[in-house]
């Protein structure tokens, strides 16, 4: 019922958002914006509010920022990266700013202010804010022009298709299929990591996904990074709105719903398979297998930490036979993290490691709510790992499997009886886990069980963003179930019980006649 | 007026106090009852309700009436035929559908607040929860402007540290709150600091997810234990900012 709860603050929120723009609508015609804010009043909202993570000096360097990726925005450097301006203007539209304020940027940690702040509250720290670049003496540049909008269509998103390979246009920091794996490493203007945005996630968007947004983004570039302006005329790469209209339609239509998560459903639905589990990860029956997509968060319980985490979800599916289960862990990286790798040393960060993944399972199924501690188990609920690693130009993947009762107290199993083997292509890693249902330690090892509820935790390295030993993402607990085979059996079940009701019922009215002759 | 039969009677009250407490649960508390705490419930008041009609054996005879009717009245045929082919249909029903296996995820009740211990140890010493003050709240009567500087080392260590889960505005909505199960609190809601003292968020703060007592469910909270990364009086600060930033007052044994 918390989840409830939850589901009705965003829809409220949701509608707070959209009073607010829609408040702005009205707004908007009526008067002229650089008028709207006090500055005065503006600065104690922004101390208040504000300062934490953008700094009293509005150099992004307030006590936040340190653990942020994207960092908080420098407002001293005049960059500011979502604008629907003209191409070359720097001073962004009013407009502009107050949608940051209102609504927040999606995937950071920047929130939306418009349900604790007044519009005329965000006005006056715009008004504020705008001190620190000079921006409030000078003009806010032209709206961009978006000539005549053109509907998504088959062959609108074909041709949008085409530009974006043409001569790597979009590809070489987006990737083939919009994962954002990148040919090369990307800076931003304070010389921070920046990553190529998934466009198969439009929901992590940062200046939103509709296709006019989509547009604004490719005609404006986003400045302070390395997305530039399509609709610079000296760009070898420059595109007519016609054309930009296409590219966006073609990006929205890159979203992958089969992987957005459902917080409903909090359960790996293994199903029996005739024969022998998949051996590979692109065998064709994990095509028909459900996927269940979780979030992953950084992992901030135990040193060492790790605030800036590069993946977001994980989707798993899974199979089972008589004998073994499998399970296959897919989920986005933008970058194949192979140390002692050329290119992958070239992109990564600083201690370019292995990527990885892993499974735990507490050794024995609880019988009741209670489980392990989700982070590795505890001394009175050990937990079973088994950990993928991707290898490097010398070793060949790894797999291996720990028995752990908390951080401190991790045994590393001999010749563990897991098997796993990963394949990377264009910025999807899958990796397929395979183990028998039942092992000779039911001590130490799991025993899957049919029909029963498992408790299940994933986790998962990206070695260029240097995640390694505890610096990585996870999961809490979620679910694994091996689905019942027995279909006949509740059926049986049921007739049976008919059948015996007919009985009773027919010997009642057998007693009831007898007596009625009798009378 | 024309009497009800007293199986219809029965029948009534008992539907009454079923659909009662859906409503008082689901409805009025919010709380939706867990279907085998209902069935439980049911099985009680099932057992009471047939005690009471029962009791004499007039009354059985009564309540049994229009059962025996339908059987023995040659002119209740049709309505006796349609009820023996739909009973057993629903018996048999309703054993498949408690046979075939659920795929829904165990559904896991959790106490939000869980009663605290009255003895605790945090940073290696041992505190009585019950008579555990904020040392720094002091301030705000006596050095208002050291308690304002109090306050805003409190905002840093929040922005610091909390943020990314409890959010800028202390509103539960963080960056990573949507992909955490049990979601962050939210400290705006009158519902949770602003029922507590002190001395509770102190232990809570200090001991994270591992030091909550069973009933709270432990092996699934992902708050961190803060005193492994903060000084007491870092905590005690940060206090002092959730109360102040969201205006809430703290409980205190006074009241």
């Amino acid at each position: 019922m918390r989840r409830v709860g939850l589901i009705t603050t965003n829809i409220l929120s949701r509608i707070a958002v959209g009073y607010a723009i829609a408040g702005l609508a009205l707004v908007l015609p009526i008067l002229t914006l650089a008028d709207l804010g006090e500055a005065d009043k503006g600065e104690e909202i922004y101390f208040q509010h504000c300062a934490g993570c953008h700094g009293e000096e509005g150099d992004g360097l307030g006590p936040g920022a340190e653990r942020l990726l994207p960092p908080p925005r420098d407002f001293t450097s005049g960059m500011f990266k979502i604008m629907t301006t003209a191409f070359d203007e720097y001073v962004p539209r009013d407009e502009d700013l107050f949608k940051m304020v209102s609504d927040g940027m999606p995937g950071t940690s920047m929130p939306g202010w418009s349900d604790l702040l007044s519009d005329q509250d965000m006005w006056n720290v715009l008004s504020y804010l705008k001190i620190f670049s000079g921006y409030d003496e000078e003009e806010p540049g032209p709206e961009l022009a978006y000539g005549e909008q053109i509907p998504s269509s088959a062959i609108s998103i074909g041709k949008g298709k085409e530009l974006y390979l043409e001569d790597d246009r979009c590809t070489e920091c987006h990737g083939l299929e919009g994962k954002g794996d990148a040919k090369k490493r990307l800076l931003g203007d304070n010389s921070e990591r920046t990553w190529p945005r998934n466009l198969t996630k439009p929901w992590n968007f940062l200046g939103g996904n509709d296709p006019r947004e989509i547009f604004a983004r490719i005609s404006t570039g986003i400045p302070g990074t390395q997305m530039p302006s399509f609709a610079d005329e000296a760009s070898t790469k420059k595109l007519s709105i016609e054309e930009r209209w296409h590219v966006a339609n073609y990006v929205k239509s890159l979203e992958k719903t089969v992987e957005v998560v459902d917080p409903q459903n909090t359960v790996v639905k293994a199903v029996l398979v005739e024969g022998d589990v998949a051996e590979t990860t692109d065998d064709p029956r994990w095509q028909e297998s459900q996927p269940s997509t979780f979030f992953l968060v950084p992992q901030i319980i135990a040193e060492e930490r790790q605030f800036t985490p590069s993946y977001d979800t994980i989707t798993v599916r899974a199979m089972y036979s008589e004998e073994y289960i499998a399970v296959l862990l897919t989920w986005d990286d933008r970058t194949k993290s192979i140390p002692g790798d050329a290119t992958a040393e070239k992109i990564s960060e600083e201690g370019l490691a292995e990527d990885g993944v892993a499974i735990q399972f507490p050794v024995t199924i609880p019988d009741s709510m209670e489980k392990p501690y989700f982070g590795m188990g505890d001394v009175a609920n050990p937990v079973n790992i088994w950990h993928w690693k991707s290898g490097t130009t010398d070793l060949p993947e790894t797999v291996s499997l720990m028995n752990a009762k908390g951080f401190a107290e991790i045994i590393l199993r001999e010749s563990p009886d897991v098997h796993a083997t990963g394949t990377y292509l264009n910025g999807t890693w899958r990796v397929l886990f395979k183990r028998k249902i039942a092992t000779e330690n039911p001590g130490e090892d799991i025993q899957f069980s049919e029909g029963v509820f498992i408790p299940v935790v994933f986790a998962a390295w990206d070695g260029s963003a240097a995640e390694n030993g505890s610096r990585h993402t996870m999961t809490t607990w979620y679910w694994l179930l091996l689905e019942s085979s027995s279909v006949w059996e509740p059926i049986l079940a049921g007739l049976i019980a008919m059948l015996l009701v007919i009985a009773v019922e027919f010997w009642w009215l057998r007693n009831i006649k007898r007596k009625q002759l009798a009378d | 007026m024309r009497k009800i039969p007293r199986l219809f009677q029965m029948i009534g009250i008992i539907l009454l106090i079923y659909f009662s407490f859906i409503v008082l649960f689901d409805y009025l508390l919010d709380q939706v009852i867990p279907s085998s705490l209902l069935r439980m419930y049911m099985f009680f008041i099932i057992a009471g309700v047939v005690a009471v009609f029962t009791f004499t054996e007039g009354s059985t005879e009564e309540l049994l009436a229009p059962i025996m009717e339908m059987m023995e009245n040659p002119e209740k045929r049709k309505v006796r035929n349609a009820v023996l082919t739909v009973m057993p249909i629903l018996v048999g029903a309703y054993l498949y559908s408690q046979m075939v296996p659920s795929v829904e995820a165990p559904v896991e009740l959790r106490s939000i607040h869980p009663a605290p211990p009255s003895s605790v140890k945090l940073f290696g010493k041992r505190y009585n929860l019950q008579t555990l003050v904020n040392p720094l709240r002091k301030y705000e009567k006596d050095d208002p402007e050291k308690f304002r500087e109090l306050v805003r080392e409190g905002a840093r260590v929040y922005i610091e540290n909390c943020h990314i889960c409890h959010g800028d505005k202390l509103d539960g909505q963080g960056l990573y709150a949507v992909r955490l199960n049990p979601t962050p609190l939210n400290f705006r809601d009158v519902g949770t600091i602003a029922q507590l003292q002190e001395s509770y968020l102190f232990w809570r703060i200090s001991t994270g997810g591992p030091g909550l007592p069973d009933e709270a469910a432990p092996w699934i909270s992902s708050m961190p234990v803060w005193q492994d990364f903060l000084t007491e009086e870092e905590i005690w600060q940060v206090i002092l900012f959730l109360y102040d930033y969201t205006g809430h007052r703290p409980r205190t044994w006074e009241e």
